[in-house]
């Protein structure tokens, strides 16, 4: 055996189990969904799924519904993204200066992130529907003691981006901080010097350097708030109903909630699975076109 | 020699991982395991089933899944890992379906003599009913007398009407916030879309009656059903709180009912271990649901769940002799009754449960034909997924009276 063999042959055994792993739990499973969501498979075991082709593709975009969750999941993940992001700059921003207790502000910030979505989906519902009405008690407002905030469809969906903002700012603010971080610091001290106001140095310095934390941060948050669905559940249950179109509709049941709706509750796991096959596509594209606008703002020291 | 030592340790690590893949070997046969969706009983069963041991030598596994966690989809998951059940738990029609191809039926047990509640299809049985359940409308006895209405006379949408409008202009005499109990949100679907609905399919017609059903099935809505219906919901939803019904949960829903902030509530007897654990102990009893215009004379009767058998068991005649043990023993009357505090659906029961709903309901049971469950026989998803919404739209006063009574017809006429 040849030295170069050889090597090759250690490659392959070094990587073989993760390898291994990989194609059990990611690869086949993938493709083993494709294949189901072109039959009308029940996941009875023993039941032979039959083949139906795409109709499972085609009838899901008459779906009202189905429609309907994917216009409520874009408009959540773009205030999320927009919401997240702004809040947890300034964060990063606040815990960078010199100030005291910073240690204690960051470690803070970044626990409701270790918090899990159901707990704290169900510490906002009390939040929500207790404390709030407790406070407009004690301030005597009537508008906001008698608030039923998690009836209004729109509320609910602020309600429910505040609560992932709370949950998620904190550990985007990680990022924001290791690259500001690494912003140097004479280049600021130069701009000051040549006259150079708070906005014009962020504008111009900080901003284009941190350009590569925004290109991750845009992406988590993206592909987190698209596929958000623990905080959703224990939260909102996918309610409250709405009129759109003339039609009632859950204001809340986003895709990812939509898609297990179709698979367990009206049992059909096929359709299911073909939605989220849609959901895969979906996001791809999204995603794989933020991180490509993203990297082309970056720049190299 | 190292590398070649190297090689070897990595070859190991790799066949390791494929041997832990490797099927167990075979089992004891007689040991019967059963897959269950009532955390509750969870602990009393198996206890029950250890003294089942005991005696018998054979050994009796329980397995719990359920509350939080989706039992049917847990179910699915043992199924498709090969540890599958020898009994497992169906909800009707809905069940029986998904699982047809993997049931064994019963025949000659004794405890199909001792039932009406079996679960059978085409005059095979295929289901040992758990326990019996039921709901109307709890009331608060105290509550009712302080205002002067005999709950007997609560069988008409008329009686029911007058009662309401008297009780709540005694609000502030009664101390109470809202006449009824009552939730449509989104955590409560299941009252609205299933329970609530059930009215409509059965209540008023003899037991067992299912023409409503199959037209809906069919894909047609009884119109002058449905009309009267909705008058139904409407005076439920004109006189709850908004508040609980809105965004209540369970716990806002029973807890308006324990502290005697209504009169009454729209839940079963499943709300008593609450109750007791919760220290409530005022008097209370059903009343029938008004769902449609004439007399009502019964509750919502029936057995929410069975235990099925699993075709490809090796343990058919162990499990069936555990069932029947269950059903005809001394033992097994007492795990139902005082253990697990559920209502038998079996005759030769004697005991008497001591929770109030649950001793109300054996009386109920004992009055007569009583009104058939059928919500778990709508298509999946239906109650709690299609037209629930609906109900919370209507309770919010987004929709009409008139649209709700048309939404839920056109829902049911894209049934196919």
């Amino acid at each position: 055996m040849t030295k170069q063999a050889k090597n090759n042959l250690l490659f392959w055994l070094f990587l073989a189990p993760a390898l291994f792993a990989f194609i059990m739990v990611v690869i086949i499973p993938f493709f083993m969904g494709i294949y189901y969501s072109m039959t009308d498979w029940t996941a009875v075991a023993g039941q032979k799924p039959n083949w139906v082709g795409l109709s499972n593709y085609m009838s899901m975009f008459d779906d009202f519904a189905f429609r309907y969750s994917f216009l409520r999941t874009f408009i959540f993940t773009l205030f999320s993204v927009v919401s997240i992001n702004a809040v947890s700059l300034l964060f990063a921003f606040l815990v960078t200066r010199e100030i005291r207790f910073k240690n204690f502000y960051r470690a803070g910030f970044f626990i409701p992130n270790l918090i899990g979505g159901l707990v704290l989906g169900y510490i906002w519902q009390v939040i929500f529907k207790s404390v709030v009405p407790a406070l407009g008690a004690a301030l005597g407002w009537p508008a906001l003691e008698n608030l039923l905030l998690l009836a209004d469809p729109n509320l609910t969906l602020f309600g429910l981006i505040l609560a992932f903002t709370w949950q998620y700012a904190g550990y985007i603010m990680m990022i924001y901080v290791a690259a500001l971080l690494n912003v140097p610091q004479e280049l600021l001290e130069a701009s000051d010097i040549d006259g150079a106001n708070f906005i014009q140095k962020f504008w111009h310095i900080t901003m284009p350097l941190i350009a590569q934390a925004f290109t991750i941060t845009s992406f988590l948050t993206l592909v987190n708030a698209f596929k958000q669905f623990d905080i959703l559940v224990a939260l909102t249950n996918g309610g409250p109903t709405a009129i759109y179109q003339d039609q009632v509709v859950n204001s809340t049941e986003l895709l990812a909630m939509h898609i297990y709706n179709v698979a367990f509750k009206y049992n059909n796991m096929a359709e299911g699975q073909a939605r989220a096959i849609v959901f895969f596509l979906v996001l791809s594209v999204v995603s794989i076109g933020q991180v490509y606008y993203n990297k082309k703002r970056e720049v190299e020291m | 020699m190292k590398k070649a030592l190297s090689v070897l340790m990595v070859l190991a690590l790799v066949v390791t991982a494929f041997v832990g893949c490797a099927p167990k070997a075979t089992e004891p046969a007689q040991e019967v395991v059963i897959y269950q969706n009532k955390v509750e009983i969870g602990e009393q069963l198996t206890a029950f089933a250890a003294k089942y041991t005991e005696e018998t030598g054979v050994k009796v596994t329980i397995k719990t899944s359920g509350g939080d966690t989706p039992y049917a989809e847990n179910l699915k998951a043992e199924f498709q890992s090969d540890r599958q059940p020898d009994i497992f738990v169906i909800e009707g029609m809905g069940g029986y379906k998904v699982w047809e191809s993997k049931l064994a039926p019963y025949s000659g047990d004794k405890w199909i003599d001792l039932t009406d509640l079996e679960f059978k299809v085409n005059d095979q049985v295929f289901g040992f009913p758990v326990a019996v359940e039921a709901w109307g409308m709890a009331y608060n006895k105290e509550l009712l007398e302080k205002a002067g209405i005999d709950p007997a006379t609560l069988t008409s949408q008329e009686a029911y009407a007058e009662a309401f409008a008297k009780i709540d202009g005694m609000k502030a005499d009664l101390g109470i916030k809202s006449v009824v109990a009552m939730a449509a949100g989104p955590d409560m679907r299941w009252v609205t879309g299933l329970h609530n609905f059930n009215g409509y399919l059965s209540a008023g017609l003899p037991y067992g009656d299912t023409t409503v059903l199959d037209k809906l099935n069919a894909g047609e809505a009884d119109m002058q059903r449905l009309t009267e219906y909705a008058d139904w919901v409407e005076m439920l939803f004109n006189y709850a709180d908004k508040s609980v019904l809105l965004t209540g949960n369970y716990d806002a829903q029973v807890g308006q009912f324990a502290t005697g902030e209504a009169v009454f509530v729209h839940q079963g007897n499943w709300i008593d271990p609450w109750l007791a654990t919760n220290g409530v102990t005022f008097p209370m009893g059903y009343a029938p649901h008004a769902s449609v215009k004439g007399e009502m004379s019964s509750l919502f009767i029936g057995a929410p769940s069975f235990y099925v058998l699993n075709k490809d068991s090796v343990n058919l005649e162990a499990s069936r002799a555990f069932l029947d043990y269950m059903a005809t023993s001394e033992a097994g009357h007492n795990y139902m009754v005082n253990e697990a505090k559920m209502i038998p659906a079996f005759t030769n029961v004697t005991l008497i449960p001591e929770a109030p709903l649950s001793a109300d309901v054996m009386k109920w049971v004992g009055k007569g034909p009583a009104y058939t469950w059928l919500q778990n026989d709508m298509p999946d998803g239906f109650g709690m997924g299609t037209i629930a919404p609906l109900y919370e739209s209507f309770a919010k006063g987004d929709i009409t009276k008139a649209q709700f009574i048309e939404q839920i017809a056109a829902k049911i006429s894209e049934i196919k």
